[in-house]
């Protein structure tokens, strides 16, 4: 068997090492061929065919090299290549002694990063796809290209990030994916709210990616390298060491391994959008919905739960990091889930539905199961994309009106959108046997062990917590499914007898419009194929892909095949005991599906759907009014950060400038005056007393001269006449003598 | 046979009028000559002293002087061809590059 498998790689190996590098650079270079010439090319369908070809090659080279990898030993499953040595650093002094580490431009292609490179490279090929007929009006107007070679150039630095085979790879596609988002957040840029979402989103990054950086640093001053498979192999060793000493402090493995978990959390609690950098998300939603679904909920949001799955080996050895993966991710999945509750923007109950899948998928990781987590990142990603393409759909077809309450009824209109949507909103409902149920039960249920098997109480607070959430969660994604497909059509010009709509800025882009016919009274139709097809892939997917990891519980259905995919990759830290199915897993499931999550949508149709008038819930808001008004205003939290960070910054750094313009500038103009005045003085000096004592001395002997050229005649007889002179004063002197 | 004292006047008359020429004369030419004049009058000098002791060797001075005269003539004239070819002129008036 070993043989065998030795053999196998031996001969597929050079293939695929030579081909690995193509996956992310494929689509950098359709960035750049359409960033460069797309100004100039007429025909969009060019900028079309590059982008979607190179994502699309991208893809099916990702396929081959997940189907080479499927055919190896577990152990085996592992290529890498090293493309150039990106730079030396020539000696640095890390614990281990000086050590000549080289920073290279290397791929790693595993179980972990081959699924996600699948992921990326796949839903971002459907995504790239709809937004061919959705960014359908920016092709008139010459920024069609741009948008494409944004979402290419992402797809390159989220390749970067999952495919790196080290640190620095990796943080560049964490940048690199940071830079996109920002750029496609603030796509519209001419709307101030976009470019300053897109700000919000990019400085909230970065202080996150200052703790990533951190940690990055941290482990490199520990282990002295930073490729992840010299990183896991060398765990075993530091944690043997008695004891760190690093910059004068000294501390167990284990307490530095938490200072890395935790400082490298706060990198991901920034990327990954949770308490307390979460707040940039919700905003993001002002991108395009393509990037919505992209970057902010299948793709870059989970490059924080996948930095940690990497990073499982510093995560096993930490408890106390571990502990508050756990706790931030909890509430995080709890609290979102609340503000999801009372918003009416379909993208904004989508957005924070993103920021509490996200909380789950921490709350997995928080609870030591990383294959649970990452599997919800892979179904998540299924089912909130579909999600977010079908409002997108949505969107478009109700002319970019985005306020639930002035939409419904369009389940008649558009039966592919709301058929997808449907199967998605069971999904995350966490319905059997919808992918939801499987990812976020095994969640849950891994939480609910941690305290049931003798953990800590914080597991049974966080498992409660998350419970709640998932109540939440099917409660508002029905709202939002009733809110948009039942009931009749409530757009502009249509009748709306309870009075439910509210004035929206859809009139405003109805005037602008014009171009292309008057909609006063406009019936939403479905939207052209290449939209509703991705979507119901998605949502297709969201069906089938929970089977791809059924709980050890249920094993008769089948195995848990992606858990046994991620296993290899962890650290182990003991031989694993396959323990009996306690019976009250079967009960939690039971319940979670038959009772818990049915309940909440019963409730939410209840309060939506059954009654037309919507008057519980505005019964609810009218009893309730302060409670109502803290969760539609997201708790204040945006103005909590306004007025204790931002605004104490701003006014800080409004001091700062006062003190640049008063007393730096003050500093520099004062000298420049002095040495300015200095320079006058000296220069009178020069001219009056230097000069002048010069010229004095000149004068006096022009004068003086002046007496003495008169002898100077220049004929020969004055001359003459004078020796004569001379000659005879002589004589007469002698004669007297 | 003339007396001491007119062979002295004699001399010194000439000498006079050798002395005012080459200070008021302008032609360099001219001046050249009262210069011989002015030797001249020394010669006539030495040979009336040299009668006037009995010997010879005021006699012997003014060959000499004869003899040094006639090259300084040759030095003299050559020189005036020198300063007329260079400077078109042999009047000393015009000749002043010496001047301050």
């Amino acid at each position: 068997m070993i043989m065998q498998s030795t053999v196998s790689s031996a001969l597929s190996l050079p293939i695929h090492s030579s081909v690995l590098w193509l996956i992310p650079f494929l689509p950098l270079f359709g960035a750049i061929l359409n960033g460069a010439t797309g100004r100039w090319v007429k025909s969009s369908k060019l900028v079309d065919a590059i982008a979607l070809g190179s994502v699309a090659l991208s893809f099916l080279l990702v396929l081959c090299c997940f189907a080479r990898l499927l055919g190896q030993a577990p152990e085996n499953r592992s290529v890498n290549q090293t493309l150039w040595t990106w730079f030396d650093l020539g000696g640095a002094h890390v614990l281990g002694g000086v050590t000549q580490n080289t920073m290279a431009w290397a791929y790693k292609f595993d179980p972990l990063s081959g699924a996600m490179a699948l992921l990326v490279t796949g839903v971002g090929f459907l995504i790239h796809l709809f937004s061919t007929g959705y960014m359908g009006e920016e092709r008139n107007n010459g920024t069609y290209y741009r948008f494409m070679a944004y979402l290419n150039l992402f797809v390159f630095s989220m390749l970067n990030l999952v495919l790196g085979a080290n640190m620095i790879i990796m943080f560049l596609g964490w940048e690199g994916v940071g830079l996109c988002s920002y750029l496609l957040i603030g796509f519209y840029f001419e709307k101030e709210f976009c470019a300053i979402a897109g700000k919000k989103a990019f400085v909230t990054n970065r202080i996150g990616d200052f703790g990533f950086l951190v940690g990055f640093f941290l482990i490199f001053m520990v282990f002295g390298a930073t490729d992840f498979d010299t990183l896991m192999g060398m765990t075993r060793g530091i944690l043997a060491m008695p004891q760190i000493t690093l910059f004068g402090i000294t501390h167990a493995p284990t307490w530095w391994f938490n200072l890395i978990g935790c400082c490298l959390f706060l990198g991901a609690c920034g990327k990954s959008a949770q308490i307390p950098l979460y707040v940039w998300l919700p905003d993001a939603m002002a991108g395009p919905t393509p990037v919505s679904a992209l970057i902010h909920a299948a793709t870059m949001v989970t490059s924080g739960l996948y930095m940690i799955t990497r990073m499982n080996f510093i995560y096993i050895n930490a408890p106390v990091a571990l502990t508050l993966v756990l706790c931030i991710g909890s509430l995080t999945a709890l609290v979102a889930a609340s503000m999801g509750l009372a918003q009416y923007d379909i993208k904004k109950v989508l957005a924070y539905s993103t920021v509490s899948q996200l909380g789950f998928m921490f709350m997995g990781m928080g609870a030591g199961a990383f294959s649970a987590g990452m599997f919800h990142v892979f179904t998540h990603a299924f089912f909130k994309a579909a999600l977010f393409l079908g409002s997108g759909s949505v969107i478009l077809a109700c002319h970019h009106e985005q306020d639930m309450r002035n939409l419904g009824g369009l389940r008649k209109h558009m039966p592919w959108t709301f058929a997808s949507m449907g199967i998605a909103t069971l999904a995350i409902a966490g319905i059997f046997p919808f992918s939801g149920f499987f990812s976020k039960d095994e969640i849950l249920w891994k939480v609910f062990e941690g305290w049931y098997a003798g953990g800590s109480v914080l597991s049974l607070a966080a498992w409660i917590m998350g419970m709640v959430a998932a109540f939440m969660t099917a409660f508002y994604m029905v709202r939002l499914m009733v809110m948009t497909f039942f009931g009749e059509y409530r757009g502009a010009g249509h009748s709306d007898p309870y009075g439910l709509t509210v004035p929206s800025e859809v009139a405003h882009h109805a005037a602008h419009d014009d171009g292309h016919g008057h909609h006063e009274v406009h019936v939403p139709s479905e939207v052209p194929w290449n939209m509703w097809l991705p979507v119901a892939i998605l949502a297709a997917l969201a069906l089938i892909g929970g089977f791809l990891n059924i709980p050890h519980s249920l094993h008769w259905i089948g195995s848990s095949h992606f858990t046994a995919w991620i296993t290899p990759l962890l650290f182990q830290t003991g031989p694993h005991v396959h323990e009996a199915v306690p019976a009250m897993e079967y009960l939690l499931m039971a319940v979670a599906t038959l009772v818990w999550a049915p309940g909440a949508m019963a409730l939410a149709w209840w309060f939506y759907g059954a009654d037309p008038t919507w008057s519980k819930p505005k019964a609810f808001v009218q009893r309730f009014p302060v409670l109502f008004r803290w969760v539609n205003a997201k708790y204040y939290v945006d103005e909590f950060y306004e007025a204790a960070f931002i605004g104490p910054c701003k006014q800080l750094g409004a001091q700062l400038w006062a003190f640049d313009s008063l007393a730096v500038d003050g500093m520099v103009n004062g000298a420049a005056r002095f040495t300015l005045l200095a320079g006058h003085a000296s220069h009178w000096f020069d001219a009056k007393i230097v000069d002048g004592l010069v010229n004095l001395v000149a004068w006096i002997l022009q004068q003086v001269s002046l007496g003495f050229r008169k002898f100077q005649s220049g004929r020969v007889q004055n001359y003459a006449f004078v020796m004569f002179l001379g000659f005879l004063v002589f004589a007469f002197w002698k004669f007297l003598a | 046979m003339p007396s001491m004292n007119a062979v002295l006047f004699l001399s010194f008359l000439l000498f006079s009028v050798g002395v005012a020429g080459v200070l008021i004369r302008r032609n360099v030419l001219i001046i050249l000559m009262c210069v011989e004049l002015m030797l001249n009058a020394a010669n006539l000098n030495l040979v009336a002293f040299a009668r006037h002791s009995g010997t010879v060797n005021g006699q012997a001075f003014a060959l000499l002087v004869m003899g040094l005269a006639a090259a300084e003539v040759a030095i003299g004239l050559a020189l005036v061809v020198a300063l007329y070819r260079k400077k078109d002129t042999i009047q000393v008036d015009q000749i002043n590059l010496l001047k301050g």
